[in-house]
């Protein structure tokens, strides 16, 4: 299979990502977009859907399946005004199914867009200095930073480097301009000559991450590039750079796996970290594959050609030696909820997000919340890779109105009362959206979470922070390859069972049970977990215990 | 060409010989009886056009899709089996009518394999059904197209169990299944292509139906068929303001054109029928002459009279036998027992006498006699409104919108020659709202069974695109496959402004214009006032600015369009 693949050539033939889009927007009687135009609208950071509960009901009426387009924006390092979340919030009332989703990569996404509703969505976005260029498609997307400010003092320094990131590594081409916004055509193309994508983008995805030791909340070995800032006594020395990461495969097929991200040196000056980064994309660029888009990730380039010759062609590309890799030290992957300060004093208070769906349910009335502390323009709001959200920046004087809010619309009392193992869980969407779903994953796992709570208290282990992710697919979007238990969904109502990971990232988990349904899935846990409360060490992670007992291998 | 000097085209020729020659004395006395009934009546097609064509192979092309694979490979094949002039009925399997099976002579199925061996989720009904008891396709010729990906280790299960099921069922394979990886094209056509000449080696039969006897009505001289509902599906999706039933009914031997309506006699509900008869206090059970034949008074008030917002004239007629003093309204008959008491239940036998006769109520058909043979199918809106508050349904449409599969009833054919569709290849431009669409998917379904050259340019109106867009899914494979070269659509609720059909109109006036003055043919079907008034106001508009004339110049040219039978509605 030396071919390129279709997406490849509907790439080449985009014509800078225009695709047929505006006649796509045109053709009435759809709701869908051409079939060519579903690649290209991707770079655009749209995925076409449908409701797939719906399908077969509506074929019985003759219609169509209810197409509808999600919405990603690009937010390096997650973070929000108060006026553009306000704005946010409107669009979503009108526009979308009304949720706010915050996604594991640390922005929002919108669901439900009907494709006429799309231009009307992007130009409110627009006007709010939002967009979604490249949040999705074969491209670098969202850029991650470690999200809480207390992490370091100069976190602003590090979180900077998002942005720089994401300007460095955007395509250069005007469609989004033209198609969504109406803006004039360019008359001169060679404004939009992209050296760094050329005409064919990337072969696949491609992520970046940043992690403020010690806490890699960003999970930055789950990433194509993961850089890891080393601070020394409140200074920036620099960046470990790893390469590599990435969990998505597919099942039956065993050339495709999951795999942590291989650091392979150090730089010291911006300039530097700037240009590895560049050249690292550049290298996957040329050499990745573009014939079977299951092997197109870097890892696979990575693991083909071998690290030293990735890191050799690096450095013959950017001019310089990486340095050799610098000390640091995870020792969490979590999220720090309720009020911290930062060093300078001001506040932050991490609300819990179950699946990082904001909307008012119940006595949960976290999206009205986030709407009226918007409104007092006193914090901003920075999303987290765990899917939750930090009212952010307070001031000391202002934080007893927030902490009002957040009392009177039940977000403190669910943050408070809410299980570490539920707050440390995490799934991706998967049905009824999203095409790729094989089993399901956000409206299931918090029902099972109850009855894996029960199981812990059981066995007197209720405030143990063990991480629980779910996917409905083995694509790996909540990352459930790197958590200490993972649920990979195979057909509708069944699971693998992965045990093994740790709880720092640094140590994915593997298969201990195949395609089990609920019932098992909750024997097994309970015989695992009265097993590690009683055989446990000290301080012994479940991930830890799991592998300690063989029940994976290492 | 054989030129045959007969009367009958070669084939008709044939088949006579081949009925006629091993028929015994009897069967061919019915027979010479039948074709005398035939000619007797008026029904006969008129026009060349309306010739079914009957030497056309029959196909069924049905898909099973996850990804939309075997959906374009279906569609594609069938736009090629078309322009080789074969009749294709091309369906998604969620779609398919499963009861049509054993009826099927031609079937070939396209599917694909989901990862874990199991069939899409959209054949899985499909699947099921095939994998049950208790039918045979003893006639059915098929082949099995499937779908898949090598790297998965159940490589095309559900393609290769439903070609071993078809076979266990008693279909004969005509062409081996044939098994695609991801890159199936090639493979695809050298499918279709082996079925092609399969197909051209076998002689064309067909399958009479079975003549049924037509009751007529003596008086109107109008056939009675009876239909049986075999499909009825509301085609409005949840959130729709509307309730608009797709209604499919078997009635054999039934004769219409494109354009014809049926014509049905509603049955009162049977809860008005009950407190009719518990407030009067009369026997259901007494027997009632009415029109030359006897009823129980239960069937008589279910099935023969209206007694729902009866006439002034009927209501004047009661008050002199409860000699009482009723304003002159409509009123129902159960309101005037209950405020208006019988002096004896007795009287109630002067009450029934007084009853005028349900009239029946006319819809046009959706369907066509070549595309679907032996069926007739209805567009039927639910009819909501207030009065007093109270929310009350049309008769009519209401006791369809509530039949549920297998209920039988009676109707007649409804003829509209003011309303045909013209020759083969000429061109139409129809324009529609709501349910009016039911005479262009009868149109269009007759074009593109019978292989008809003309282009085809529907406008049409709705609420909603997401939950009114009626025969969406119909719509875009005719659009798909040719059979329909344009649609213009005006959903009246979806933008901040209402767009209705005239402003599309407006909106290609100049395509509009263009097709009338090259010899197209106009038709409008559904509302009558605004829609088809609004839409012949543009028309006129249109025919001033593109054709640059004055407005009595205009009105003269609609007028020649009117005489020339360029132009036809059928609204109400």
């Amino acid at each position: 299979m030396s071919d390129k693949s279709p997406i490849e050539r509907i790439k080449e033939a985009s014509d800078h990502l225009r695709g047929t889009l505006k006649e796509s927007l045109q053709d009435e009687i759809t709701g869908a977009i051409r079939e060519d135009d579903q690649a290209v609208v991707k770079f655009h950071g749209m995925y076409q859907q449908d409701d797939r509960d719906r399908r077969e009901e509506r074929a019985a009426k003759k219609l169509e399946r209810l197409y509808t387009f999600m919405i990603r924006l690009r937010l390096p390092g997650g973070f929000l005004t108060p006026e553009q979340w306000i704005a946010v919030h409107d669009i979503a009332g009108e526009n979308s199914t009304g949720v706010i989703k915050i996604t594991s990569r640390q922005t929002l996404q919108l669901h439900g867009i009907l494709k006429s509703n799309i231009k009307p969505t992007i130009h409110s976005f627009s006007q709010a200095k939002l967009d979604s260029i490249a949040t999705c498609g074969d491209i670098n997307r969202n850029v991650l930073c470690s999200s809480h400010p207390k992490e370091s003092a100069i976190h602003g320094q590090v979180f900077a480097y998002a942005d720089k990131i994401s300007q460095l590594l955007m395509p250069k081409t005007k469609a989004y301009y033209e198609v969504w916004l109406d803006e004039e055509q360019l008359l001169d193309k060679k404004e939009e000559e992209d050296p760094l994508y050329q005409d064919r983008y990337l072969p696949r995805k491609f992520k970046i991450a940043i992690a403020i030791p010690p806490n890699n909340d960003v999970d930055v070995f789950a990433n194509d590039i993961g850089l890891i800032a080393v601070i020394e006594n409140d200074v920036l020395k620099g960046f470990n750079i790893a390469i590599g990461g990435g969990l998505s495969s597919t099942h039956g097929n065993a050339e495709t796996y999951p795999r942590l991200a291989t650091l392979i040196g150090f730089a010291d000056t911006e300039e530097k970290v700037l240009k590895a980064v560049y050249e690292i994309a550049t290298i996957q660029r040329d050499y990745g594959n573009r014939s079977d888009r299951k092997l197109a990730r870097l890892k696979y380039t990575v693991d083909k050609y071998g690290i030293d010759w990735y890191k050799a062609e690096l450095e013959k590309r950017t001019g310089f030696a990486l340095a050799p890799v610098a000390d640091y030290t995870f020792n969490s992957r979590k999220d720090h909820f309720g009020w911290h300060p930062n060093h300078e004093g001001l506040w932050y208070y991490t609300a819990f997000v179950e699946n990082g769906r904001i909307l008012d349910e119940g006595n949960i009335q976290l999206k009205t919340a986030l709407l009226e502390i918007a409104k007092t323009g006193k914090a901003n709001f920075r999303f987290t890779c765990n899917a939750n959200v930090i009212i952010s920046d307070v001031a000391e004087a202002d934080k007893k109105e927030i902490d009002t809010l957040l009392a009177t619309y039940g977000v403190a009392r669910n943050t408070e009362v809410s299980s570490v193992i539920r707050k440390n869980a995490m799934a991706c969407v998967a049905f009824p959206t999203c095409p790729l779903a094989l089993a399901e994953a956000q409206r299931y796992l918090p029902s099972l979470i109850d009855k894996i709570e029960g199981l812990l208290q059981k066995n007197a282990l209720g405030n143990e922070e063990i991480i629980i992710r779910m996917t409905g697919c083995p694509n790996g979007c909540a990352r459930s390859y790197a958590a200490e238990i993972g649920f990979v969904g195979t057909a509708y109502g069944k699971y693998n069972m992965q045990l093994g990971g740790d709880r720092i990232g640094e140590r994915l988990n593997k298969i201990y049970k195949e395609n089990i349904e609920e019932p098992e899935i909750l024997a097994t846990l309970d015989t695992l977990f009265a097993n590690y409360a009683a055989n446990r060490n000290l301080h012994e992670t479940f991930g830890d215990f799991s592998i300690r007992q063989k029940w994976v291998s290492a | 060409m054989n030129q045959n000097k007969n009367m009958l085209a070669g084939h008709k020729q044939q088949l006579l010989t081949e009925l006629t020659a091993g028929a015994s004395r009897e069967e061919l006395i019915w027979i010479n009886g039948y074709i005398a009934a035939l000619v007797s009546g008026n029904e006969l097609p008129v026009t060349d056009d309306a010739v079914r064509v009957t030497t056309a192979q029959k196909i069924t092309l049905v898909y099973g899709t996850e990804t939309g694979n075997s959906k374009r490979v279906a569609t594609d094949l069938a736009a090629k089996a078309k322009k080789k002039q074969l009749q294709v009925k091309l369906a998604s399997l969620d779609q398919y009518r499963l009861t049509d099976l054993s009826r099927e002579e031609n079937l070939f199925v396209v599917i694909s394999t989901q990862g874990d061996g199991e069939p899409p989720v959209a054949a899985q009904k499909f699947y099921d059904h095939i994998h049950k008891n208790g039918f045979r396709l003893d006639k059915t010729k098929f082949s099995v197209l499937a779908l898949g990906d090598t790297s998965y280790p159940l490589f095309c299960k559900t393609g290769e169990e439903v070609d071993a099921q078809l076979e266990k069922l008693g279909g004969k394979r005509i062409v081996p299944i044939r098994k695609c990886d991801v890159d199936y094209e090639n493979d695809a056509d050298a499918w279709f292509e082996e079925i092609l000449q399969s197909l051209n080696q076998q002689p064309v039969t067909h399958s009479a139906g079975v003549p049924v006897t037509v009751k007529a009505d003596t008086k109107s001289n109008k056939k009675i068929y009876t239909g049986t509902i075999v499909g009825h599906v509301n085609l409005n999706d949840t959130g729709s303001d509307k309730e608009t039933y797709h209604i499919e009914l078997l009635a054999d031997d039934v004769d219409y054109l494109p354009g014809d309506s049926i014509g049905i006699v509603p049955e009162n509900p049977s809860a008005i029928v009950e407190q009719i008869l518990t407030v009067s206090g009369a026997d259901r059970n007494t027997i009632i002459a009415f029109k030359d034949a006897s009823y129980s008074l239960f069937d008589l008030l279910k099935k023969k009279v209206a007694v729902i917002y009866l006439h002034e004239r009927v209501v004047k007629k009661y008050a002199s036998i409860v000699q009482q003093e009723i304003p002159e309204m409509k009123m129902d008959l159960l309101t005037l027992l209950q405020l208006y008491p019988l002096q004896n239940k007795e009287q109630f036998a002067d009450v029934a006498a007084i009853l005028p006769a349900q009239s029946p109520r006319i819809y046009t058909i959706a369907s066509s006699p070549s595309a679907h043979d032996g069926e007739v199918h209805l567009t039927v809106e639910k009819y909501v409104f207030t009065v007093n508050d109270e929310t009350k349904y049309g008769l009519c449409t209401d006791y369809l919108s509530g039949l549920s599969i297998d209920t039988q009833f009676d109707f007649f054919v409804q003829k509209n020659k003011r309303f045909r569709l013209p020759a083969a290849d000429k061109n139409v431009l129809m324009i529609a709202k709501s349910t009016g669409i039911a005479a262009f998917r009868s149109f269009l379904s007759e074009r593109d069974a019978t292989g008809a050259t003309g282009k085809n340019w529907l406008f049409f109106e709705e609420e909603k695109f997401t939950t009114d867009f009626l025969y969406q899914t119909e719509l875009q494979d005719w659009y798909q496959t040719g059979v329909l070269n344009g649609i213009s659509l005006a959903f009246s609720k979806d933008g901040a402004e209402p767009l209705y059909v005239q402003d599309k109109l407006r909106a290609h006036g100049k395509e509009v214009y263009a097709w009338m003055v090259s010899g197209g043919y106009v038709y409008v079907c559904g509302e009558k006032d605004p829609m088809s008034v609004e839409v012949e106001k543009e028309l006129l508009s249109i025919i001033e600015t593109h054709g640059g004339l004055a407005a009595d110049k205009a009105k003269a040219y609609f007028e020649q369009l009117k005489e020339e039978g360029r132009y036809s509605k059928d609204v109400y």
